[in-house]
């Protein structure tokens, strides 16, 4: 399998809801892309800017934010707080020319190990044909 | 009609009155045809204050100065400064309200009026001239100013080379202010967010080729962030191990600190410090354009500003600087915020 | 050696400079700034000065000084890094922005010399342009003891006569370039010998603003560190180090390290543009900061061009090129200071 293109992920997971949804999937045993470098963050709320554009700067090919469904957020808010932000992100992002199919937001509950699987899975067929990210990668 | 002995009358009077520390309004400068700032604190020298379409800056940005010197004084003059703000300066001050970074009896707001027409664009001007060489610009309260090139003088009607910004403006007259002068009617705009519909339009590479050029013609000089009256922390991103430090901070604090973005001018860390910088303004920026005037190397940085301006409009019906006593964009949520884009 | 080239000429001449880079001001948009062109019949020396000085073909705002890496028992491994360029011809620079390059030699040179620099310097063959008109309302260059039509840091100067330019080669490295197109030149007539020396004459006449009496500033400075002049002027400055980045004088440097990975160790150290404008430039690692403000920051650039350089080198630290006044956001003006500072009691 040399040579062929892998993209990476780097998923940051609210510990309450998602990065629980993403262990269900393990200790269920679920075969999903090993592409992921998950990282567990509190809350989606205190998910900065800065970290999205970092992991892309780093040489991340897609960047996932996932937190709790609205009104189950462990902080009461936080969701809605990252639902605004994102949203911002996602639009400057697009506006520079990054491809849209780059970055990604879910709802995953710690129930939904299924689905976060087939979010992965989805994220990987969506990022294979477009190739290493090359745009906000800093050059070695 | 702004009538400019009115404006000096009313900044002779709160300076004779003891009311302000200073005045800072706008003065004609010696190095070019744009206003400069002048600071006023003797009620006498009042005369030397203009009012006129070459009054680009916005100078709110010297409110973060006075708190600033406030900060550092073993006993500080707590009287307020007068500021003369044009409708988008005034929109700034509301922002830094609604920040609470300053109070609303720090500063006296002598507002003006743009009226139809706003403030010009030095570029324009001198595009009309290609390839003379412009002897002497002349403004006045008309609708007009007088360029004298080699070939004599001519008039040329200030609406032909208005600032971008002002095209789009969304608030031709002060929104807060003590004292008003001009006429209160708002000017009508077509596309408030016209100016992005060329970057838009283009298909996501060449939106991406466009940016690539511009940034990478960025030389890090930080004018746009010093230019801008929002941008007051203390410690910016990109100097983060610049400034909180004290004596007592330990090394392993200080070699800790996370160095988000480079200093040097590569590609990556320019689109970093322009998009962080995008979003911290996002919901605050209120379009007074400096940081694009003040660019050295002419980067379009407006268009970065404007879209978050223009999601934060249509996505979550936010328009910035008009409620000081409203949250701000991104401590703030409705129910209804879209989420369309989440699965 | 003084000859004719006619303008229709100039792009041939280019071609046929073989392994040399050149460098000429085009438009970028709405300004004009110093680049790399490959076709000569893109320059147009028909430009009024640059936003950007010339300087960064020498000087570049950012530049790998050494790398290093760790070897696989972890011990570091520092690789010098000294930039080897191909030789070079700047076209079209403005006796200013020349003048301000010999003021680099004096800082970049004396006891010690700095490889960087120097590598790239030694590399550069400079052909002017004499300023026939000023090209900026801000310009006041013989104040400093420069003029518009200087040959001081040129290998030649070119003067405009509408059709053709009179070349004067003034170096070895100049005479060489000329050699290299011999047939493209001719030797001036009497006429155009009268011509030349007409303009050079009447072009200083033309310069518009100057300071009265600059000597009597320096030792006027040396008395005036505490002066309340400072905060007064300064009350408008918005610290955003434009004055300094387009300086074709100034020349701080920030060194910094960047890390492309932290393990296994790589990365390497840079030199950056810095300015004394920053209100970190001198911040300790204390936290104490003994520039804090604005006021001393102005009285920093003011006190190094005409005081502490004069003191150390001899020179004013300032060509006159004026873009410091023209492209200040607020429009802090230096002739107006030094004005001041002249007749400060």
């Amino acid at each position: 399998m040399a040579g062929k293109y892998e993209p990476t992920i780097v998923a940051f997971l609210c510990k309450w809801c998602s990065s629980a949804g993403s262990d269900l999937a393990g200790v269920s045993r679920m075969q999903y892309p090993p592409n992921v470098v998950p990282i567990t963050v509190m809350c989606s709320g205190s998910v900065s800017p800065l970290y999205i554009l970092n992991a892309f700067k780093k040489g991340a090919d897609g960047v996932l934010v996932s937190g709790c469904h609205p009104g189950d957020c462990h902080y009461i808010k936080g969701n809605y707080f990252a639902r605004r932000r994102i949203a911002l992100v996602k639009e400057l992002l697009e506006f520079i020319g990054l491809e849209p199919e780059r970055f990604k937001m879910s709802w995953v509950s710690a129930a939904e190990g299924t689905k976060y699987t087939q979010i992965i899975k989805d994220f990987v067929d969506v990022l294979e044909p477009l190739g290493p990210q090359m745009k906000l990668r800093r050059e070695q | 009609m702004v009538n400019l002995d009115d404006l000096k009358k009313e900044a002779k009077r709160i300076l004779q009155d003891d009311k302000v520390k200073y005045v800072v309004g706008y003065t004609r400068s010696s190095a070019g045809p744009l206003a400069s700032p002048v600071f006023i604190e003797d009620p006498e020298k009042i005369g030397e204050l203009i009012w006129d379409a070459s009054c680009v800056q916005n100078l709110a940005k010297f409110l973060l100065d006075e708190k600033r010197r406030k900060g550092r004084a073993k006993k500080p003059d707590t009287r307020p400064i007068a500021i003369v703000v044009k409708g988008c300066d005034s929109r700034s001050v509301n922002v830094l309200l609604q920040e609470k970074y300053i109070e609303r009896k720090d500063v006296f707001l002598l507002g003006v009026s743009c009226e139809d027409l706003g403030v010009v664009d030095q570029k324009k001007i001198a595009q009309r001239f290609e390839g003379k060489t412009i002897q002497d610009i002349k403004f006045d309260l008309s609708p007009e100013l007088a360029v004298t090139t080699e070939d004599g003088t001519v008039k040329l009607p200030i609406q032909e080379v208005l600032a971008d910004r002002c095209l789009e403006c969304q608030a031709n007259f002060p929104v807060v202010y003590d004292v008003l002068l001009g006429d209160k009617s708002r000017k009508k705009v077509d596309e408030p967010f016209g100016s992005l519909e060329e970057i838009e339009s283009m298909a996501a590479p060449q939106r991406w080729e466009f940016w690539q050029e511009q940034l990478g013609k960025c030389v890090r000089c930080y004018a746009c962030r010093s230019a801008c009256p929002m941008c007051y922390c203390d410690e910016c991103v990109v100097d983060t191990i610049a400034f909180a430090v004290a004596a007592d901070t330990s090394a392993e604090e200080k070699a800790q600190k996370i160095k988000w973005i480079e200093k040097s001018p590569t590609k990556s860390e320019n689109f970093g410090y322009h998009m962080v910088r995008a979003i911290h303004l996002a919901g605050r920026c209120i379009d007074c354009g400096e940081c694009e005037r003040v660019c050295p190397v002419s980067i379009p940085l407006r268009h970065l500003n404007k879209k978050l301006e223009k999601a934060a409009k249509q996505l979550f019906d936010y328009n910035a600087g008009f409620e000081p006593d409203k949250p701000a964009l991104v401590s703030s949520f409705r129910d209804e915020d879209p989420e369309d884009f989440i699965r | 050696m003084d000859m004719i080239l006619q303008k229709k000429s100039l792009a041939p001449w280019l071609e046929r400079l073989e392994g040399y880079d050149i460098y000429a001001p085009v438009r970028q948009d709405d300004i004009w700034n110093y680049a790399h062109v490959t076709d000569g019949r893109d320059i147009d020396l028909g430009y009024p000065n640059t936003v950007q000085s010339p300087k960064p073909i020498i000087f570049p705002q950012c530049e790998t000084i050494l790398e290093f890496s760790a070897s696989e028992d972890g011990t570091p491994v520092m690789r010098e890094v000294i930039p080897e360029p191909n030789p070079f011809v700047v076209l079209g620079m403005r006796p200013c922005d020349a003048r301000a390059l010999t003021l680099y030699d004096k800082v970049f040179g004396g006891d010690i010399k700095d490889p960087y620099y120097w590598k790239r310097r030694e590399k550069g063959i400079l052909v002017g342009l004499a300023c026939t008109v000023p090209p900026s309302p801000n310009c006041f260059c013989p104040t400093v003891d420069g003029s518009p039509c200087s040959t001081d840091g040129l290998d030649i100067l070119l003067t405009d006569l509408e059709d053709r330019y009179y070349v004067e080669s003034l170096t070895k490295k100049g005479e060489n370039l000329l050699n290299d197109a011999k047939t493209l030149f001719k030797a001036p007539t009497a006429a155009e010998n009268k011509a030349a020396a007409r303009i050079k004459s009447e072009s200083e006449k033309k310069i518009n603003r100057q300071v009265r009496q600059l000597a009597e500033v320096p030792p006027k400075l040396a008395g005036m560190f505490d002066a309340s002049l400072w905060d007064e002027e300064a009350m408008s400055c918005l610290r955003c180090g434009i004055c300094t980045y387009l300086c074709p004088t100034c020349h701080c440097f920030d060194i910094a390290d960047e890390l492309s990975s932290s393990s296994p160790l790589k990365g390497r150290r840079i030199r950056n543009w810095d300015t004394c404008q920053f209100p970190d430039f001198t911040m300790h690692s204390s936290g104490h900061n003994p520039r804090p403000d604005k006021a001393s920051r102005l009285r920093q650039r003011i006190l190094h061009k005409f005081h502490y350089f004069v003191v150390n080198h001899e020179a004013y630290q300032c060509t006159g090129c004026g873009r410091c006044i023209s492209l200040c956001p607020v429009g802090i003006d230096i002739i107006e200071v030094l004005d001041k500072v002249r007749d400060y009691a």
